[in-house]
């Protein structure tokens, strides 16, 4: 998959941004507040109670019942107790974003900021800072007449592209239901509603049918909706909206044309896509080329000026300040490039009022072949937010002066990630696919074990079976099959074929009971399976499960092991799987009770994924359960041929 | 004499170098891998973030704690939802941790009970935990509590848990 835009630019051109700009309601809460205040979020009114004023914002208690029911309401879980120094906000990204008593430094995933005020503790509560929070939350502050609206934003809109295709992640502060409003052959317009955005513009694409995608706000401060316009290529396919989570929504398409090699190939624009940015870490996009500066436009605020520098990939910045009354500033943005020539724009009153700016000029130019310097002038020693945005970075200068300003700092822009999942897990199953090999190979080259056991079967004859779950625990259950059911299905099969084969059997349990008793505790029950094992001295071990998870994904057969011993085992049983229908997800280590503390060679067999609707169907089916029991016995056989004791059964 | 003066001046040299790059690497700050099980149910992902510097008035031993802590709640939020991964069940909490030696203890809130069913969420989840816990320097093990209790395995599960768990047990 290719990164085109990280993210959509913030507007075409900065002559259409002034514009814009005017129009951008205040944004900031008051700068300080003791009293009870309310706000308005989404259909309902939230009193905040616990609210102190401090310098430069309000400060919100982490107690605060309005404040806990905004968390709930976003889906964010806050973690803090009282002697703690650290406030940590798991928001529904999910991304924690860590503040600290004391420290104006705030943490949102990789990417470091400075709050206004620090953090701090009065009466065994914690008060953060409430800007900072909302704006972490995907919401921004708006004014509707004399009441406070907590407006869910769109907070990114990234552009990938994957092979023809293109996809448009969209992410926001309030669940995203995008609504189709208008469609035809050249585009189609989602509506997002309850979301509103400061993204507003159009950008050219270029790839996977897609030409270009435009964002517009609409809609009451209240009830805002943010309008999405795809422009398509003759022929391109429409996708169904599919969501990640509920505040994220995916939006695909699929040209007819061949797979472009590179976007700017496909679409020479004025404003050429940004190279793949595909699993790079921010400030090393160097390997696949440099982030490109595209714009730097400046737009009063509520408390001043921000000047909003466009970047359209991942980047590292350094920021520098010289001291009153040499009043200059400049941010270098690392490994970019600029687009177009150096800018120098003069900025003497400011734009919506009329009052003397704080900034008397802005200057952008390429300070070296991979730096992308912007100067600003400033009339004093004004207060200056450093901030990455959604589209880049956001330069926030107060009309206030400030003493002793920091004068240097660092961060990065965009979402660094390590890795990026490559090939998606395809959500339906292929009964017949046992030739992936990302999945299906075992990685058993991380594997550390302790001594070998030297094990001696003192019963050689002897394979101990046992059906996963029973009596009072049913294992995982889904649609009418019980885990516990099957699994001792499987393990009788199992046992009336290794029995034909000259085998001695013994299972666990051979009903629906509790091998310990019933409602005993797990160390209990699973001890009880281990003990007749160990103290059977069987040959092997075979645990038989049928795996779950929260999601109909995942599917396929994995072996389970723990001991060194366990290993030679599991590679013949795992192989002789490998064509049981599934998917084959290979040989996992893990710490599981029973393969840890059986002395002989043992795996846990998960057969398939109750989960998963093509396992479903396989594991409902007598004939695949005979099959993967039929799979399993011949590895039993396979591994007593190659791994021989002096009275093994004849095979 | 001369080269003696010139090995001075060069060492002089370094030194201002190595320094120039300690302060900027403690003012650019460190980060650390929060790692991430893969639906494949075996490899791992890691995501990178920000680690906050020692605080003037924080203990090396707070430090840990509070890093300790930050990087359990992030391994147990997991990585952004468009990257896919095995999650803890939605709800998770890290309430607490504690540090004994090399130990860390995280306790974590009854939603990690309601788990799926099968050893895929579970053994992914707990890799993940560990992984990402163990990656703090003086930290090797992580044993897990729910609800301030110690637990044989979790409902109906199949991981051993009353022991402190390793990397080297995956």
């Amino acid at each position: 998959m290719n990164w085109i835009n990280r993210f959509i630019d913030r507007t075409g051109s900065r002559v259409a941004l002034f514009a814009l700009a005017l129009g951008v309601p205040a944004l900031a809460l008051p700068a300080s507040a003791d009293a009870p205040m309310n706000a308005f979020y989404r259909g309902q009114t939230i009193a905040f109670s616990h609210v102190s004023s401090a310098p430069g914002g309000t400060a919100i208690g982490v107690d605060d019942p309005g404040f806990q029911s905004l968390l709930r309401s976003t889906g964010a879980l806050l973690t803090w107790k009282s002697g703690e120094r650290y406030i940590l906000i798991t928001t529904s990204v999910p991304t924690v974003v860590s503040f600290a008593l004391g420290d104006r430094r705030y943490d949102v995933g990789p990417i470091s900021l400075t709050a206004s005020f620090a953090p701090f503790e009065r009466g065994n509560e914690a008060y953060l800072p409430l800007n900072e929070v909302l704006h972490a939350l995907d919401l921004a502050p708006r004014q509707d007449g004399a009441v406070m609206v907590l407006q869910p934003q769109l907070a990114s809109l990234d552009v990938r592209q994957q092979s023809n295709r293109v996809i448009l992640l969209a992410r926001a502060g309030a669940p995203l239901h995008p609504r189709v409003v208008e469609q035809n052959v050249s585009a189609v317009t989602y509506a997002f509603d309850g979301v509103g955005t400061t993204l507003s513009g159009s950008r050219q694409i270029g790839a996977g049918g897609v030409s270009t995608v435009q964002i517009e706000n609409t809609g009451a401060v209240r009830n805002p909706t943010t309008l999405v316009t795809i422009g398509l290529q003759p022929g391109t396919i429409v996708e169904a909206p599919q969501n990640n989570g509920e505040r994220d929504v995916v939006l695909a398409f699929r040209g007819n044309a061949p797979p472009p090699q590179t976007v700017g190939e496909v679409s020479p624009t004025p404003e050429p896509a940004p190279p793949s940015e595909n699993g790079s870490t921010a400030g090393s996009s160097s390997a696949s080329g440099p982030a490109l500066v595209s714009a730097v436009t400046v737009q009063p605020s509520a408390g001043g000026v921000t000047v909003a520098i466009a970047v359209t990939s991942n980047a590292v910045y350094e920021w520098h300040r010289l001291r009153d009354p040499d009043n200059r500033f400049w941010v270098d943005i690392k490994d970019a490039q600029l687009q177009g020539p150096a800018i120098d724009t003069a900025t003497s009153t400011s734009l919506s009022t009329g009052a003397p700016s704080p900034l008397v000029s802005v200057r952008a130019r390429q300070d070296d072949p991979t730096t992308v310097r912007i100067a600003l002038s400033l009339v004093g020693p004004k207060s200056i937010g450093v901030t990455p945005s959604a589209t880049g970075l956001l330069l926030e200068i107060g009309e206030d002066d400030v003493a002793n300003a920091p004068r240097s700092g660092s961060g990065s822009i965009g979402t660094v990630l390590s890795e990026t999942e490559p090939n998606p897990v395809p959500v339906t199953p292929a009964p017949l696919d046992n030739s992936s090999s990302e999945f299906g190979s075992t990685n058993e080259t991380g594997w550390k074990f302790g001594p070998r056991s030297h094990y001696l079967a003192t019963n050689p004859r002897l394979i101990v079976i046992d059906p996963g779950h029973g009596g009072s625990d049913t294992g995982a259950e889904r649609g009418g099959l019980k885990e516990a059911d099957i699994t001792l299905d499987m393990a009788r099969r199992l046992r009336d074929i290794l029995i034909a084969r000259g085998w001695q059997v013994k299972l666990t349990r051979n009903s629906d009971v509790d091998v310990y008793a019933a409602n005993d505790s797990a160390r209990d029950e699973l001890q009880a399976r281990v003990n007749l094992a160990n103290n059977t001295g069987a040959r092997l071990f075979v645990s038989i499960h049928a795996n779950a998870y929260i999601n109909s994904g995942p599917y396929g057969t994995t072996c389970y092991i723990s001991k060194p011993d366990d290993v030679a085992f599991a590679r013949i049983v795992e192989a002789h799987l490998a064509a049981d229908g599934t998917k084959d997800d290979g040989i996992v280590k893990s710490h599981l009770y029973v393969t840890l503390h059986t002395r002989m060679p043992a795996v846990l067999v998960e057969t398939a994924f109750l989960s998963n609707p093509g396992d479903y169907a396989l594991l409902a089916s007598s004939a695949w359960r005979q099959k993967v029991v039929q799979e399993i016995a011949d590895g039993i056989g396979q591994y007593a041929r190659e791994y021989p004791v002096s009275d093994q059964p004849a095979q | 004499m001369r080269p003696a003066i010139l090995v001075v001046l060069l060492a002089i040299v370094a030194a201002g170098t190595w320094y120039y790059h300690l302060q900027r690497t403690t003012s650019n700050g460190e980060t650390m891998a929060v790692y991430y099980a893969k639906l494949d149910g075996n490899s791992l992902g890691d995501l990178r973030v920000s680690l906050r510097p020692r605080q003037p008035d924080e203990s090396v031993a707070e430090h840990r704690h509070n890093t300790v802590l930050y990087a359990a709640v992030e391994a147990v939020a997991g990585p952004p939802n468009d990257i896919k991964a095995i999650r803890f069940p939605p709800g998770t909490r890290v309430r607490s941790v504690d540090i004994d030696g090399s130990t860390a203890t995280i306790d974590l809130s009854k939603e990690v009970e309601q788990q799926a069913g099968g050893s895929f969420g579970e053994n992914g989840e707990f890799k993940a935990l560990v992984y990402t816990v163990t990656g703090i320097r003086g930290i090797n093990a992580v044993q897990v509590t729910v609800d301030g209790a110690r637990l044989e395995t979790l409902p109906g599960g199949h991981l051993e848990l009353d022991q402190p768990l390793h990397r080297s047990d995956w």
